[in-house]
């Protein structure tokens, strides 16, 4: 961490505000994809970024600028334009969940493929630079644009912090909180659109295909540490911040290195590191606990080693 | 159609090669889809690209078997790693998905992008393909110019559908009941490796063609568009080929007509099909349920206008065709079951005989709900109005032999007798 400051402090102005701001969503999208992840909602995100595509060709298309916030708005409606797809088809339809997934994804995906290139072959203004969403390249973003993106995070956060109740009512038993008189199906879809909101400010960082890594992998590395909702928002904020910062500050050293992959390795390190050194459930620790147990209790027999967390292993 | 003119034998390549690759992702799909492993799909379909690009960096010729080889070992990584954190590290089934798609993913394009020229693709390419290309890169076969990728990609489909042909009382049989073929005692484990090999052979094929995004509609929307449509695993497979291939070559022209990127209208034009397929599917497309559900209320009409006609004859006058007239008299008329005589319209003997069904349905459950609800007796009449048209012979005799010999209705009507 002192190299990456030390680094910082070498950085232009401008990478250093798009630094701050992409970190800022990064934190946002581990708090509110906690929420997600706990409600198994982490492919929703997938689709809903995919069909962000569409939303912002449409846009530039209609508005005929290249503005970041009015790309973003365009992003914002068809993904959840795609979300109330997903629900019509589990609705009204008898394809499998997974199924409905996978076509709202790779369809929108088309679409916004079909719609770009279309674009730049009529050489519309501006529609080149459209790619850029495709995998994230935050080098250039503004600092404008940048403090854009921060502020819907912030935003975003202080709505989680302000429903903190209602969203773990909902993430952890929706059935229980519509039956105590909670307005669950509402809470559920602000949740959603939270959601939807975070990846499409995550689209600038991460992309259409990788950003919605940003909402799944820093909760998952915050459940390996604690079983607790308030530590795991924490540390899947502080994941996502520092995945995010060390992908913009990697990527600005390397131009041609695109910002998304960048920021999606640096979480998965994150992970890898916890799954095996993470107290408790870390498989370390894991293998640690059970050697000594079986030491203590189990070397005279040959039923068999019990881990205590009860996973399934075999020896 | 002068656009169609022009289409050239290289344009003849490109549409060859799509609607080979289609195929493949068609026949590995439908088992896919069935056996909800579509996510893992999309898994694979992100990560052959690091495999990819490493056995091109060791010196695989692009589009060789080296490729396919590297690919695939890439997919049985990604199936590894999503157990593994769905075991070993406790997460969530989705959020597993997506944490070993997106990392294999971003793998692949940070070495796409840092071995630059060493490595013949470019970011565009993985997501989205190059079909318009596809014709330029051949290799000489016999005195012909083939297309690389047209090759390879019939090679796979050759692998996949032999695979698929010698395995297919296996594979069905583990795609309904997992847990019955393995104590039957199918291989149930190799049968899903093989068909997670086969998807990422597909895969690969695709690739080239349409990206690693787009070939996830070509895996899964076909699939679940036929799915819907027939209901033996076989015939699906058929149709998602059928439908495969229709959205390749549509696909195809519609992106060449309008100047737009092959591979993303032929995921328009599937997702199109997808949604036809949901309107007309026979049992529970929107079609379907709209068909049905009007049928119901022509019967409905139908037994209501034959049964008034009844209680008109009881009454002792005739109708005249003039009264309601339309369609529904002319539906029975036609039927059979009235008749036109000095005017009026009259009951056949066949017409009486559905009517006193009818009418008798009615009468014995105003009779019953009488005698065993509560209900004061002008509300026997509604209940009655519409269960008339829902009583079969069988409980028809139940109510009667529970009633006795009753023979008259609250309302004081003679119970009509039923002609055995």
């Amino acid at each position: 961490m002192i190299h990456l400051a030390f680094v910082m402090a070498f950085l232009p102005y401008n990478t250093l505000v798009v630094a701050s701001g992409v970190a800022a969503v990064g934190c946002a999208a581990g708090v509110i994809g906690t929420f997600g992840v706990l409600r198994k909602r982490a492919l929703v995100g997938d689709a809903a970024a995919h069909a962000t595509l569409v939303g912002v060709a449409l846009a530039l298309l209609v508005t005929g600028q290249r503005n970041l916030a009015v790309l973003l708005v365009g992003g914002l409606v068809s993904a959840m334009v795609a979300i109330v797809l997903l629900v019509l088809i589990r609705k009204f339809t008898r394809t499998r969940d997974d199924a409905a997934t996978a076509i709202v994804l790779s369809v929108s995906f088309g679409l916004g493929i079909t719609l770009i290139s279309g674009m730049v072959s009529r050489g519309i203004p501006g529609s080149g630079g459209l790619e850029r969403f495709l995998l994230g390249h935050t080098a250039s973003l503004t600092a404008n644009d940048a403090l854009l993106l921060g502020t819907v995070s912030v935003v975003g956060v202080l709505c989680i912090v302000v429903g903190l109740k209602e969203a773990t009512m909902v993430a952890f038993d929706p059935d229980f909180a519509a039956a105590s008189g909670w307005p669950a199906a509402t809470l559920d879809l602000v949740l959603i659109a939270l959601i939807a909101v975070m990846v499409v400010v995550g689209l600038p960082a991460a992309g259409a295909v990788l950003v919605t890594a940003l909402v799944v992998i820093p909760p998952a590395v915050a459940r390996q540490w604690t079983e607790r909702l308030i530590p795991m928002l924490v540390i899947a904020g502080l994941v996502g911040f520092l995945s995010a910062l060390s992908g913009v500050v990697i990527s600005s050293l390397a131009v041609q290195v695109p910002t998304g992959p960048v920021v999606v390795l640096v979480a998965t390190a994150f992970l890898v590191l916890s799954i095996f050194g993470a107290p408790c459930r870390g498989i370390l620790w894991r293998t640690r606990a059970v050697s000594s147990l079986s030491s203590e209790f189990l070397t005279k027999t040959e039923v068999g080693v019990a881990t205590p967390t009860g996973t399934e292993r075999r020896p | 159609m002068s656009w169609l003119d022009s289409i050239g034998p290289l344009h003849g390549w490109a549409i060859a090669t799509a609607v080979v690759v289609s195929a493949c992702c068609a026949i590995v799909g439908t088992p896919l889809v069935v056996r909800r492993m579509s996510l893992l799909g999309d898994a694979i379909s992100h990560a052959v690209l690091p495999g990819l690009v490493v056995a091109v960096l060791l010196g695989a010729q692009p589009g060789g078997i080296g490729v396919l080889v590297g690919a695939t070992a890439a997919a049985m990584v990604t199936v590894w790693f999503t157990r593994f954190l769905y075991r070993q590290a406790g997460l969530w089934e989705d959020a597993s998905v997506g944490v070993s798609f997106t990392t294999l993913f971003a793998a692949g394009v940070l070495l796409v992008t840092i071995s630059g020229s060493r490595v013949d693709l470019d970011p565009g390419c993985v997501l989205y393909g190059i079909l318009e290309l596809v014709p330029f890169d051949t290799v000489d076969l016999y005195g012909w110019d083939i297309p690389r990728a047209f090759l390879s990609a019939s090679f796979v489909l050759l692998l996949v559908s032999c695979g698929m042909w010698c395995t297919w009382r296996w594979q069905l049989f583990t795609a309904f009941d997992c847990d019955a073929a393995k104590a039957a005692g199918v291989p149930t484990v190799a049968v899903t490796v093989g068909l997670l090999v086969g998807v990422s052979l597909a895969t690969v094929a695709g690739f080239v063609a349409v990206g690693a995004i787009l070939v996830v509609a070509m895996l899964v929307v076909p699939a679940a568009a036929a799915e819907r449509l027939v209901h033996r695993l076989h015939h699906a497979v058929w149709l998602a080929v059928m439908i495969a291939v229709v959205g390749a070559i549509g696909g195809y022209l519609l992106a060449w007509r309008f100047g737009t990127s092959a591979a993303g209208m032929m995921a328009v034009v599937l997702g199109v099909e997808y949604v036809i397929a949901i309107l007309v599917a026979p049992d529970d497309g929107v079609v379907a349920r709209l068909v049905s559900k009007l049928v119901y209320l022509w019967r409905v009409q139908c037994e209501d206008r034959l049964a008034s006609f009844w209680r008109a004859e009881e009454s002792g006058y005739a109708r005249h065709e003039s009264t309601v007239g339309g369609l529904v008299d002319r539906w029975l008329r036609v039927n059979g079951q009235v008749q036109k005589q000095e005017n009026a319209l009259v009951l056949t003997p066949q017409g009486r005989v559905n009517a006193e069904v009818i009418v008798r349905s009615h009468r014995l459950w105003e009779t019953w709900l009488g005698r065993h609800v509560d209900l004061p007796v002008d509300h026997l009449h509604p209940p009655a109005e519409w269960i008339e048209h829902h009583l079969g012979e069988q409980v028809r005799k139940r109510i009667e032999n529970e009633l006795g010999n009753e023979d008259v209705d609250p309302h004081g009507s003679v119970i009509p007798r039923e002609k055995r």
